[in-house]
């Protein structure tokens, strides 16, 4: 059975040293993302792989038709599964849920489903007999901190990209047929969605910590560092270390975290601040502003993305031509 | 979408009639189970009713849980009868997962932990009635049961919830106030600033957050002081009655 990943002491404490030099062990400032990489797929819709960091995660986006819920004939089915196998790291067990699979699958369900990011209404096609049920797997590759955001990145851009089949009902009544178009025939239809949820994660560190577990006790000077301007603690307590994208070394030393989810219209979408290490109301509050910074630019990223692989697909421009919109 | 219920009126006044800064009714009794575990208290904000049992601390069931700190195992059972429909809900819920790991995660922090090394406290928590604000209910429940069962803790850890309808701040919601508004749950340390969990489930502008931020720390320390006053009346009594 494999065993949790537990880091040393040792790591612990040169971790925990650096920071109170606001040093991060990969030379990133304490606001800063890893390397972000969207890229999608250019034979097949709604298939994008995220890279941030080293953690890698790959997000499939599929649509079928479908009865609807009863209690809801006007909506279409939306879900979302995230199951981590071994593949991702040797800790997670095939079949078996562990607490940071249910954290993760909880926040994603908040961020993207419950959040609206999908327009359901959009997905009815006969109200109470037929409707697309969309699928979101995401396939966790590589563990290295931060499954959460990349997840959430994933299905955000895979949601953006994907195309399902043009439909059209044809009769009238009971004997209504619905002709599914194959992408031969017909030019297939993105889905309605309303926002783009980014979701940030911020690790907390208690950095009195570092002092008493070092020999020797840390000098005036080395506590107090250059202010970068954008740094986040300096509004709040100075004792807590804000990293912003943790790797996986920082996830599993902090001593608690927030992920908080929001979007470029300024709206935060959830926010899940876990029970370890109480921290002060005004550092969750810049943690929650710095997320919409996080959102703007990760948004940006995936519609460049989106636009290049546009136009890497639209040989021939014939993409804009079979299209029916007028231009404005 | 319109709806027939008003929630909250021109007046100023909400469905129960309560104004937007004022708790629910909130009644808690400690040692209410004395025979059953070694602490346990019940909860009743509004119509919400938890009871919370403790048992510990004691040996831990699982060899692989004893570490130099204590472990914390939380289990939440859901009456069907808790809610308007009788639903039964299995224990593997995600929700429910997901409270009992927050729960677990809040105290296990809020607790003088490395007193207890190789040592593990079991709290149950059963939902009796569901009238919103049920994390709420279950952290204050806990404190309370954590307090009779005489667990060293830093401080009280209070929760209240605050929604914001509109432009408008509500504290501590009802069922029906929470399935139409954007609410967040709240966990302080005490009277002090200091946040230990804060759940936001649906969307909110940003600009928003703060004033729901302080309405629910604000109602949080008002709880606190409402809890405060039933331990030490409590305290009183056993006193009083020669049993401690």
């Amino acid at each position: 059975m494999p065993r949790d990943l537990t880091p040393s002491t040792l790591e612990n404490t040169f971790v925990l040293k650096a920071l109170t030099e606001r040093v991060r062990l990969d030379n990133r400032s304490f606001n800063q993302l890893r390397d972000l990489d969207v890229s999608f797929s250019s034979t097949e819709y709604g298939l994008v792989d995220v890279k941030l960091g080293r953690t890698r995660v790959i997000a499939r986006i599929s649509a079928e038709i479908t009865q609807p819920y009863p209690d809801r004939p006007y909506d279409g089915l939306f879900l979302i599964s995230t199951e981590i196998s071994p593949m991702a790291a040797p800790t997670f067990e095939a079949g078996r849920k562990s607490e940071d699979e249910l954290v993760i699958s909880r926040i994603i369900e908040k961020s993207i489903r419950r959040s609206g990011a999908l327009d359901t209404e959009a997905l009815c096609i006969i109200s109470g007999e037929k409707c697309w049920a969309v699928r979101a797997d995401v396939h966790f590759l590589d563990h290295d901190g931060g499954l959460l955001d990349a997840a959430c990145i994933a299905v955000s851009a895979g949601l953006l990209h994907f195309r399902r089949p043009d439909i059209t009902i044809e009769g009238v009544g009971s004997r209504r047929e619905v002709i599914v178009h194959p992408i031969t025939e017909r030019v297939p239809v993105p889905l309605a969605v309303l926002h783009v949820p980014v979701c940030v994660t911020f690790s907390f560190f208690d950095v009195r910590k570092a002092s008493s577990a070092v020999a020797g006790v840390p000098s005036k000077d080395e506590m107090k560092a250059e202010n970068d301007d954008d740094d986040i603690e300096e509004e709040g307590d100075s004792s807590i270390a804000v990293l912003v994208d943790a790797t996986l070394q920082e996830e599993l030393l902090r001593h608690g975290y927030m992920s908080v989810t929001a979007n470029t219209n300024r709206e935060i979408c959830q926010i899940q601040k876990g029970g370890e290490m109480p921290v002060e109301v005004g550092t969750l509050l810049s943690c929650s502003e710095a997320a919409i910074i996080v959102a703007e630019k990760v948004t940006k990223l995936i519609n460049k993305r989106l636009k290049e692989d546009e136009t890497r697909r639209n040989v021939g421009n014939l993409l804009v031509e079979s299209r029916a919109e007028n231009d404005r | 979408m319109t709806s027939r219920i008003e929630i909250y009126s021109p007046e100023g006044l909400r469905l129960d009639g309560r104004r937007w800064n004022e708790v629910r009714h909130f009644r808690c009794a400690i040692n209410t189970h004395p025979v059953s575990s070694d602490g346990s208290s019940i909860i009743e904000q509004g119509n919400t009713k938890v009871i919370c049992n403790v048992i510990g601390p004691a040996e831990p069931t699982l060899r692989s849980r004893s570490g130099d700190r204590l472990g914390i195992s939380v289990k939440i059972i859901v009456a069907p009868f808790s809610t308007i429909e009788r639903r039964k809900r299995p224990q593997s819920d995600s929700r429910i997962q997901e409270m009992c790991s927050s729960i677990q995660h809040v105290f296990e922090d809020a607790v003088i932990a490395h007193l207890f090394p190789r040592s593990q406290i079991d709290v149950n928590l059963y939902i009796v009635a569901q009238d919103g604000g049920v994390l709420q209910a279950c952290i204050n429940a806990t404190t309370l049961a954590l307090i009779d069962a005489g667990v060293p803790m830093y401080d009280y850890v209070c929760a209240c919830t605050a929604g914001m309808l509109d432009r408008e701040v509500l504290l501590d919601m009802n069922r029906i106030e929470e399935s139409d508004m954007a609410f967040l749950t709240m966990a302080t340390i005490g009277a002090t600033r200091k946040v230990s969990l804060l759940q936001l489930e649906m969307k909110v502008q940003f600009d928003r957050l703060e004033p729901m931020m302080a309405a629910a720390m604000s109602g949080c320390h008002h709880v606190r002081d409402l809890m405060d006053n039933e331990v030490r009346k409590h305290g009183k009594s056993r006193r009083q009655m020669g049993s401690l």
